[in-house]
């Protein structure tokens, strides 16, 4: 028997192109836009999410056939901001500058469209090992996509990629300038839309 | 369907359940988010005196609190400038209106600096800081800022070192000595006016913030006056 079968790798899978749920989906933009000014904080919003993304769609999937139908969806809600708290918790201890920069945004993973859209659409019906595979494929989607915006975004506002400087001082003296536009949030809608347009076309989507 | 009482049942177990996990969580990493706290705020008071870590550029928690240690001493002010027996640590500055922390940069009894918390507001959010002062108690020595939600890029630039350098060697005092506090023009300073002294260069597209910068900072300025006018007498 093969290590995964054809479902668990589906579940891996499709999220990552087919059904990213960024560019696809469109789920998750407001982090999208928010932490994507430089590629660290997008980085670390990305593991954040993912860690997120699977223990909960493996809690909601242990617990799934003990859940009451009429409160799942508070149920899901608790598992997903006790996860969440425990993340924020675990920044602030140890990564403090980077707990600063990320803010409220940490905290507003709780109401991020995928965790909770995943949980009720596949935790729910799925075994735990399939779900786990599906959140940790979901939040490197979610990752793909907000580190591609994040590197447009911090090369073209910054001239630097990861913090470190790309565009050449000599550049500048001679009258480059950073684009100021790319640092604010119009930056990221423009980013984002271009980056969700490409991907349609590449994946052959014709308007829905 | 389930019944009503398994429905009770199952959600009071996982209420009680993640209660449990959430507060294990926390009270376990209390004490390194307060040393955190602490460590910032020090490192902070530091880069507003322009005390820079001795290698590689960045402060280990160990230096931080040696360095900090050797140099620092924080006291708490009343409001007619006299030095009180209270610890800064206890000074909540939205309770306590009338004690105003200050630490002071000392090396061997000698005085080379103090720095005062400053916080006021910008155009979207309020920003927190520390400013240094010479011992002449009228020059600027240094800005910093831990804390704001301004627009990166514009009222976000309170934070880059082009603009807090601005500050250092600026006056914020007058030559009858009134507190004057320190201007934040648009554009750059017109190096030949006679108000250059206590003039920086403003951020641009950032009016708000600037101005708003200039208001608190004077105003907080105030709050010291009456103890750098003693240590004024002192010195003579």
């Amino acid at each position: 028997m093969a290590l995964l079968s054809k479902k668990s790798k589906e579940a891996f899978k499709d999220p990552l192109m087919a059904s990213n749920p960024i560019s696809l989906q469109v789920l998750g933009i407001c982090s999208a836009l928010a932490v994507t000014v430089q590629v660290q904080t997008a980085v670390v919003m990305t593991l954040a999410v993912i860690a997120v993304l699977a223990a909960s769609n493996t809690t909601i999937s242990l617990l799934r056939n003990k859940i009451p139908g009429k409160v799942r969806i508070i149920i899901q809600l608790s598992v997903i901001a006790t996860l969440v708290i425990v993340i924020d918790q675990i920044l602030k201890a140890y990564m403090y500058d980077m707990s600063r920069q990320l803010s409220v945004f940490i905290a507003l993973i709780i109401t991020n469209c995928i965790v909770m859209g995943r949980a009720e659409a596949f935790a729910m019906q799925n075994n735990p090992k399939d779900s786990f595979l599906d959140g940790v494929g979901n939040g490197l989607g979610y990752g793909g996509i907000l580190i591609s915006v994040a590197v447009f975004r911090e090369f073209l506002g910054n001239g630097s990629v990861y913090g470190v400087q790309i565009v050449p001082e000599t550049l500048y003296s001679y009258g480059y300038e950073n684009m100021g536009l790319m640092v604010l949030a119009p930056g990221a809608f423009v980013i984002l839309g271009l980056i969700v347009w490409l991907h349609r076309i590449f994946a052959g989507i014709e308007a829905e | 369907m389930r019944s009503n009482s398994y429905t009770l049942i199952f959600t009071s177990l996982i209420t009680i359940f993640f209660g449990f996990l959430l507060s294990v969580a926390a009270t376990s990493l209390k004490p390194r988010q307060d040393i955190n706290i602490e460590i910032d705020m020090k490192k902070n008071i530091l880069g507003a005196l322009g005390i820079e870590p001795k290698n590689s550029g960045k402060w280990s928690i160990d230096e931080v609190q040696k360095v900090y240690k050797e140099n620092i001493v924080g006291i708490v002010l009343d409001k007619d400038g006299y030095e009180t027996d209270k610890d800064p640590k206890n000074i909540d500055a939205d309770k306590d209106m009338n004690f105003f922390p200050i630490y002071i940069h000392k090396t061997n009894d000698n005085i080379n600096g103090y720095v005062i918390p400053i916080s006021g507001k910008g155009l979207w959010s309020t920003l927190y800081g520390y400013f240094a002062i010479e011992p002449d108690c009228e020059t600027a020595k240094g800005i910093t800022f831990y804390k704001h939600g301004e627009t990166p890029g514009l009222g976000g630039e309170v934070e880059k070192k082009w603009f807090q350098d601005n500050f250092k060697g600026k006056k914020f005092i007058d030559g009858n000595n009134t507190l004057v506090g320190i201007q934040v023009v648009k554009g750059s300073v017109d190096k030949s006016s006679k108000e250059a002294y206590r003039q920086v260069d403003g951020i641009s597209g950032a009016t708000i913030t600037s101005k708003g910068l200039e208001v608190f900072l004077k105003e907080d300025l105030a709050k010291y006056q009456a103890y750098f006018n003693l240590n004024k007498e002192a010195i003579g």
